[in-house]
């Protein structure tokens, strides 16, 4: 579904991506993990649209994405919840999930979308003419993905949906992830909290200083040594080290 | 090479920084006895050509080369983009123009145009400061303003020159004059360039949270940037009030003194010591061609060329030089390409 | 005093709609359009044309005056500050704010060369005409241009709330990146919302052109106008950018009364530093938009 071959990005001088090639099939969960400043966050927004790769390309069902202005990639059906949210703060709970659907093929069926988004998240619902702003950091999160559902996601991105949330919400939003993809919706998700999004992952990539180190099966990578060293708290040490 | 390309990512003001660097090299004697040799020739032009509006055109130029370099020493060097160098200029012109008809000795009454200019930056220095970029800039072209429209009020009548001195008018005095401030304004950009303050100044320009965070004292080196750059100004002002039979009063406080400033700036080159005399030569010499024939064409050729210096080009005339040559045009698209990416 | 108040306030009518339109560029784009005088002295000049040689009232002409200055700000968007989009933050308004000065050397002079340096004034049959209500004048040109000026914000107010190229607008204002991932197209919002800017230009230039005249120079004066009233509100504010032209006005017929007419335009300059100065959010600061 999703291709990505040898990307590479950069900030000015400063390379953040080398060589990256990431594939994702039709309706599976690929979790992207890695320590802070890997790139993560730099390869989720060149596939989105938002920052341009120096070189290589990225293929979403054979077609160029690399090419294309970010709205237009979300109107082809690959939606990025971003890291932190980025809601419209200053604007209701209802109208951030309508700004969602604002792509042609999304507005067609907003309001039958709506229903269903609301039907997953009925806080949002309680709270529709609240401002964005007044809400809980979960809230927050849950309106974030509410809102990239509004635009009817085939790909769903998601950069760091568990920062900053407490355990309990934690699972509640990975638990959403797990139906999201049960409704027939491919996920690319990039976690800090590797043990939780390998469990839940068919596969996983490994991102270290802008380069895919590893890749495997979920549960492979679960139990690999040097990943349960690096990532899944095992050998504290090592750990700090890497990052 | 690899710093060529670096100065070239740096951006549209590197020429500055290469200058002192250039003067090592071999052909290094060139520059200095080229100088020499314009200077000369300056110099010698009441001699050899006995035209008024000759010698006014080169008048005209020495002013704009005085008046575009004080305002780059604050807008090109130390990046501070002021509309508010007009009040600079009034404020000279009224000093100068006020003390020497009331019977002070010309030098004295002119210098004093520069002083009272730097006191003017003074009273208005560090609270302007406290506001960045756009800000300054519609901050500073505020004050230039109300300064403009408070003059206007106060001084409402013309000011003309008593007709014992209009009778000795002598415009190759006012040449030289002129000649001497714009080659002292030049020599202060490019000791100042040379100066163990340049680098300070130069780092606010390009990142003042991070010429702050390396221990720059960031308010100090604008304000020194600010001073020079509004005694120039002011002294370009006096020389304004001096050659002026009459004009009124708030002329001088005009924005139109800021924007000529920055016109002869960008074309020429920001942040060059180059830049303003190249841009005023162009600048005086298109305006005063196209002036007889199409009457505010030159206006609107100077505002295309403006904008698309902004967009494109942005080393003016002195950095079209260096992309004239082939390898200097590859590098620049390079850099172009790497910063659209970013 | 009452009719100095009055009058105050009709002349803020238009200090707020001019205000409106740069706040919109400003608040949504990053670009200080020190050319929006320009875009207000070509709204003056087609209304008036249009009724010196067509006979056609200024308050009707707004039907073309309006697109005509939509169409100029869709192509001033495509032509120029498209390509400053890129940039982002400070470097943005700083190479906006230069451009625009480019413009306005270009505007004002086109103006020049068309319309020559005079002063001009639409002058419509019923000018000088108006109600009195209890000694206070008020004159039908005047009337009519505050009516016109709560009838565009009230109508910009609901397009930016209730219609979704308005939420669009304003999601753009608030986080153009996070705009671009719900699938709004930006460059076409920013040219939009250029284009709306210098549609209330034009509508405040038309007013302008029947209370006072037009001419070439008037340029800078209205833009420092709306710049004041741009300040006054808080950069971020848009809508609120009418209120504060409003107390502009206000501002400056007291002056006149307390202080003297003279310095009419120094004090409504001093406010615009003071507030630069101590509260660069703005009197009526709030950092969200419209």
């Amino acid at each position: 579904m999703l291709h990505i071959e040898k990307v590479a990005a950069a900030y000015g001088d400063v390379q953040a991506l080398w060589d990256v090639s990431l594939d994702v099939q039709v309706n599976e969960i690929v979790v992207l993990i890695g320590p802070n400043g890997a790139g993560k966050t730099t390869l989720m927004r060149t596939i989105a649209g938002l920052h341009r790769p120096r070189s290589g390309r990225i293929l979403f069902e054979g077609t160029a994405l690399h090419t294309v202005a970010a709205h237009q990639i979300v109107e082809r059906g690959i939606i990025l919840v971003p890291e932190g949210r980025r809601l419209f703060e200053g604007m209701t709970v209802l109208e951030n999930l309508q700004l969602g659907a604002y792509t042609r093929r999304a507005k067609q069926q907003r309001d039958k979308t709506l229903r269903h988004v609301l039907d997953i998240f009925p806080l949002l619902a309680e709270r529709r003419h609240d401002r964005a702003s007044s809400l809980s950091g979960g809230q927050q999160q849950m309106l974030a993905i509410g809102r990239a559902l509004m635009g009817l996601p085939r790909l769903l991105m998601l950069d760091e949906p568990s920062l900053g949330l407490a355990p309990l919400i934690v699972r509640h939003i990975f638990e959403i992830v797990k139906s999201i993809k049960e409704e027939g919706v491919t996920v690319l998700l990039v976690e800090q909290n590797a043990r939780r999004a390998l469990e839940l992952a068919h596969r996983a990539y490994i991102l270290e200083q802008g380069r895919i180190v590893g890749t495997g099966s979920g549960s492979d990578l679960l139990h690999n040594d040097e990943v349960r060293e690096a990532y899944l708290g095992y050998a504290p040490v090592t750990a700090r080290t890497l990052t | 090479m690899m710093r060529r390309i670096v100065m070239r990512r740096i951006g549209m003001r590197d020429v500055a920084m290469t200058s002192p660097a250039a003067l090592t090299r071999s052909r290094a004697w060139r520059g200095p006895v080229l100088m020499a040799g314009v200077i000369a020739l300056a110099a010698l032009v009441p001699v050899l050509i006995d035209k008024q509006d000759t010698l006014n055109l080169l008048f005209l130029i020495c002013l704009h080369i005085t008046l575009g370099q004080s305002w780059n020493i604050l807008a090109g060097f130390a990046g501070q983009t002021s509309l508010g160098h007009a009040a600079f200029f009034g404020i000279g012109a009224l000093v100068t123009r006020t003390l020497w008809l009331n019977g002070m000795f010309f030098p004295v009454a002119f210098l004093l145009s520069g002083l009272a200019a730097v006191a003017f930056a003074m009273l208005i220095g560090v609270p302007t400061f406290r506001l960045r970029g756009a800000y300054f800039a519609i901050g500073t072209l505020g004050i230039a303003e109300v300064l403009r429209i408070t003059v206007s009020q106060n001084l409402p009548l013309i000011s003309t020159m008593p007709a014992a001195e209009i009778a000795a008018y002598n415009l190759t005095l006012r040449y030289y004059v002129a000649l001497a401030l714009a080659l002292t304004t030049i020599g202060a950009a490019a000791l100042l360039l040379r100066s163990s303050w340049s680098l300070g100044i130069l780092a606010v320009r390009e990142d003042e949270e991070a010429a702050q965070a390396t221990g720059v004292n960031v308010l100090g080196h604008k304000l020194l940037a600010l001073f020079i750059s509004s005694f120039f100004a002011g002294l370009a002002g006096g020389l304004f009030a001096f050659q002026q039979i009459s004009y009124y009063p708030s002329a001088a406080f005009s924005p139109v003194w800021t924007f000529d400033a920055l016109l002869i700036t960008f074309i020429g080159g920001l942040g060059t010591i180059g830049g303003p005399v190249l841009g005023a030569i162009f600048f005086i010499l298109v305006r005063q061609r196209l002036a007889v024939t199409l009457v505010e064409v030159h206006q609107i050729v100077f505002g295309i060329l403006f904008i698309l210096i902004v967009l494109v080009f942005p080393g003016g005339l002195m950095g079209a030089w260096d992309r004239l040559r082939p390898r200097a045009i590859a590098e620049a698209l390079r850099s172009r390409r790497q910063l659209h990416k970013s | 005093m009452a009719q100095n108040i009055v009058y105050g306030l009709f002349v803020g009518g238009i200090y707020g709609i001019a205000a409106v339109g740069l706040a919109l560029a400003f608040g949504v784009m990053n670009v200080l359009n020190i050319a929006h005088g320009e875009l207000l002295m070509f709204g003056g000049y087609i209304s008036f044309w249009l009724f010196s040689l067509l006979g056609i009232d200024p308050f009707v002409s707004l039907i073309i005056c309006i697109p005509a200055l939509f169409l100029i700000g869709l192509l001033l968007d495509r032509l120029v500050y498209r390509h400053v989009a890129r940039l982002r933050g400070e470097a943005k308004i700083k190479n906006s704010l230069l451009i625009s000065f480019g413009l306005v050397l270009i505007l004002q002079n086109v103006a020049i060369r068309l319309f020559t340096a005079d002063e001009r004034t639409t002058q419509v049959s019923y000018i000088g005409q108006g109600i009195n209500l209890f000694g206070i004048a008020l004159p039908y040109t005047r009337l009519m241009g505050l009516v016109i000026a709560l009838v565009t914000i009230l109508a910009l107010h609901l397009f930016l709330q209730r219609t979704d190229s308005g939420k669009a607008i304003r999601a753009t204002a608030e986080d153009w990146e996070a705009a671009e991932l719900s699938g709004i197209n930006v460059p076409r919002v920013y040219m939009l919302t250029f284009a709306l800017g210098a549609a209330l230009a034009g509508i405040a230039g038309t007013l302008v052109s029947v209370t006072s005249s037009v001419a070439p120079s008037i340029g800078l004066d209205w833009t420092l106008k709306a710049l004041i009233v741009v300040v006054l509100a808080g950069t971020g504010s848009i809508i609120g950018a009418f209120p504060a032209g409003l107390l502009l006005g206000l501002v400056e017929a007291l002056s006149s009364i307390f202080i003297s007419a003279s310095y009419r335009e120094v004090v409504g300059l001093v406010i615009f530093l003071l507030v630069l100065l101590i509260r660069p959010q703005g009197l009526f600061g709030s950092r969200e938009a419209a």
